[in-house]
């Protein structure tokens, strides 16, 4: 494990209800890298995420999270974000009476060298919208309510590219969208690497939205146990022949334990 | 600090268990205030240069309802037994009634219409309002006209101040009137007082477009009674912001007197800290194929406490009509006090009530949301006011009223004025 790694899980433990969910799990992520965390369905590939991101669901059992040189294992999540971390939710929720401009305006607030007074806010905002393919209409509307799933994904998106995170955990961002809405969410990647050189970790279960990135390190993920690590040529060797035999050797691994 | 108190205020026309605290209210106003502050009535002169008066208009439709209705004696049961003056045991065709239904028959049998009228919040408040305000602006449009008006009143610490306002839409007239009640303390702690006395006669298929934004700091007592009656196809919507106040009581009651009348009202509110919210709506449809809503939206936060009292009255001869009422609201600390009390009360078959309630506390699955995105539980609370806040001041009907929305959210929450400069 490199010592400069911006990210650093060691040895995490974690479960929900009394169940344990992801088990001796590590992870290193250097500043600017792209990480992709894959495997099947149930995995816990999204748990990893929420963990690291402090859900409160969870109970860390063991193990640590750093982050940019901080133990940030016990921090909640507030803190962890302004810290520089960012989670994009597989499904984000919705927040009726809260207009998405509210919202937005309240996520940058207290943040060093990202607070903007209110006509630049609305400006750049707005730039970010046209990036994105998205009407500035939303803008004005409650958070989420009445939004198609690409519309929620955008706003993830919109919202990557204003915070500018230092590490950002994509969590199934291509889940459920057509083709158009997935080359905006690609688009969104390359521009918030482009704008701050930020680590990524995509968590995903399909090869389709790596196409267009430059990918450092490939993680697969079978039931709460990271099985297999490598550089992005495990990607197509995936694509060809899925989880199947990770899923097996983890089946021969778990009959002997 | 002395206070005259007004008990059973805002009351609920039908009870329910005293035990609840929610009936109705008492209003404390402090005894030394000072009868001062400002009261200013923006108007067309041709809307205040008037022959008419409210009491007039209701003697006209008196009229015209006494000249329909038939001579035939109602020999209904509960008739017979409103008006009976002692009970016989051997009578068991007539029902025994309660107080309530009593006086509820009586009043519909001898269909009067001023003996009826009725504001929301009390008959005393109604007293205390008009003599604060020393005189009643009478706002009355001709019959087609279309008018404005802007009633302000701009309430100071330690003083008392008052509108008292009478609206007379002539038939076929629109008017569109706006209250604003505004309390800016100025950094003093004393206690203010502010408050509007309306009453609204909306005469046959008039339009009334009512907005009331109440912006006062968290050391006034806001005060907002109003009585509204309807003639045949009148349509009244009512706006109600309320935004501020450290206790606000906001009261009205309708008369959906003539058939096809409408009344819609639109409640927005926003509680912070230790305020305090009462609302009490009555709406009483007595003409046929009448029409009401009442949709209430509000944010409580801190330990502020609000009960919201909404009842639709279906009397004997509304065929035809309905009513229905919703309410929304949002607990984002759980020291909130929040209570709902919709009453449907129905004499008629041929009718439709409705009422339903959303109340929810923030989800965890919210707050770790908002919390993804650097906002902690005080910071998440204060965006659920923030947006509140915004949507009154976008919604303003003016600058002025803008701005003491302004005043009072950059009060409430750090960077407001921010908002002001993004929207300018």
């Amino acid at each position: 494990m490199s010592t400069e790694a911006l990210l650093s899980v060691n040895n995490l433990t974690a479960s929900v209800d009394e169940k344990t969910i992801l088990h001796h799990v590590d992870l290193s992520v250097s500043a600017g890298e792209t990480h992709v965390l894959m495997g099947p369905n149930g995995a816990g590939k999204s748990t990893m995420g929420h963990v690291i991101m402090g859900d409160p669901v969870y109970t860390v059992n063991e193990g640590t999270i750093s982050f940019d040189g901080a133990d940030i294992t016990d921090l909640s999540c507030d803190k962890r974000s302004r810290a520089g971390l960012f989670l994009s939710f597989q499904a984000p929720v919705e927040i009726p009476g809260v207009p998405l401009s509210s919202f937005l305006r309240a996520s940058i607030a207290g943040r060093p060298g990202l607070e903007m007074r209110g006509k630049e806010f609305r400006r750049r905002v707005k730039e970010l919208a046209a990036q994105l393919d998205m009407d500035t209409a939303y803008l004005n509307r409650e958070l989420g309510v009445g939004f198609s799933g690409g519309e929620k994904k955008k706003v993830e998106m919109l919202q990557l590219l204003l915070l500018q995170p230092k590490l950002a955990i994509l969590d199934e961002t291509d889940s459920g969208l057509d083709v158009d809405a997935l080359s905006v969410v690609s688009r969104g990647m390359d521009a918030y690497r482009a704008s701050c050189d930020g680590s990524l970790v995509i968590i995903t279960h399909n090869t389709r939205i790596l196409e267009h990135l430059t990918v450092d390190r490939v993680h697969v993920m079978v039931d709460g146990r990271i099985v297999r690590e490598d550089d992005a040529s495990l990607i197509p060797w995936i694509d060809e022949h899925g989880f199947e035999s990770f899923e097996r050797e983890a089946a021969d691994a778990a009959a002997a334990r | 600090m002395e206070t005259l108190n007004v008990k059973h205020a805002s009351a609920m026309p039908a009870p329910t268990w005293s035990w609840l605290r929610m009936n109705d209210t008492t209003i404390e106003i402090p005894c030394d205030l000072a009868r001062d502050g400002s009261v200013t009535v923006e108007a067309d002169e041709a809307l205040t240069e008037t022959h008419a008066s409210f009491e007039r208009a209701l003697v006209e439709l008196q009229e015209r309802l006494d000249a329909v209705r038939g001579d035939a004696a109602d020999e209904r049961a509960c008739v017979r037994a409103a008006q009976r003056t002692e009970e016989h045991l051997d009578d068991l065709d007539t029902p025994a009634l309660s107080a309530y239904q009593r006086r509820a028959t009586l009043e519909e049998v001898a269909c009067d219409v001023a003996a009826a009228f009725e504001t929301g919040v009390h008959v005393d408040v109604r007293s205390y309002l008009n003599f604060l305000a020393g005189s009643t602006a009478v706002l009355a449009t001709e019959e087609g006209e279309d008018a404005a008006a802007t009633v302000r009143v701009a309430g100071c610490a330690g003083s008392a101040a008052g509108a008292s306002v009478d609206v007379v839409a002539a038939p076929r007239s629109t008017v569109d009137l706006v209250i604003s009640l505004d309390g800016d303390a100025d950094g003093r702690d004393a206690a203010g007082l502010i408050g509007s006395e309306l009453r609204v006669f909306a005469g046959a298929d008039a339009r009334v477009n009512v907005t009331v934004y109440i912006t006062a700091d968290a050391s006034f007592t806001v005060i907002d009674d109003a009585g509204y009656v309807l003639d045949e196809g009148a349509r009244v919507n009512v706006r109600h912001i309320v935004l501020g106040g450290g206790r606000t009581y906001t009261g009205l009651a309708s008369d959906l007197r003539g058939d096809t009348a409408r009344m819609d009202i639109d409640t927005r509110y926003l509680a912070s800290g230790a305020e305090q919210r009462d609302f009490n709506y009555v709406i009483r449809h007595r003409g046929k194929k009448t029409i009401s809503n009442m949709d209430a939206n509000g944010v409580l936060t801190g330990t502020s406490k609000k009960v919201l009292r909404g009842t639709i009255d279906l009397i004997h001869g509304c065929k035809g009509s309905e009513g229905s009422e919703r309410e929304t609201v949002l607990l984002a600390n759980r020291g909130v006090d929040n209570k709902t009390v919709p009453t449907i009360l129905c004499d008629e078959d041929d009718v439709a009530g409705n009422h339903g309630a959303t109340i929810g506390h923030v989800r965890p699955e919210q707050l770790f949301y908002l919390g993804c995105r650097g906002l902690s539980q005080e910071a998440a609370e204060a965006l659920f006011v923030t947006a509140k806040l915004e949507d009154a001041a976008l919604g303003a009907p003016d600058e002025q009223i803008r701005a003491n929305v302004v005043r009072l959210g950059s009060a409430l929450v750090d960077d407001f004025a921010d908002f002001e400069e993004e929207i300018a």
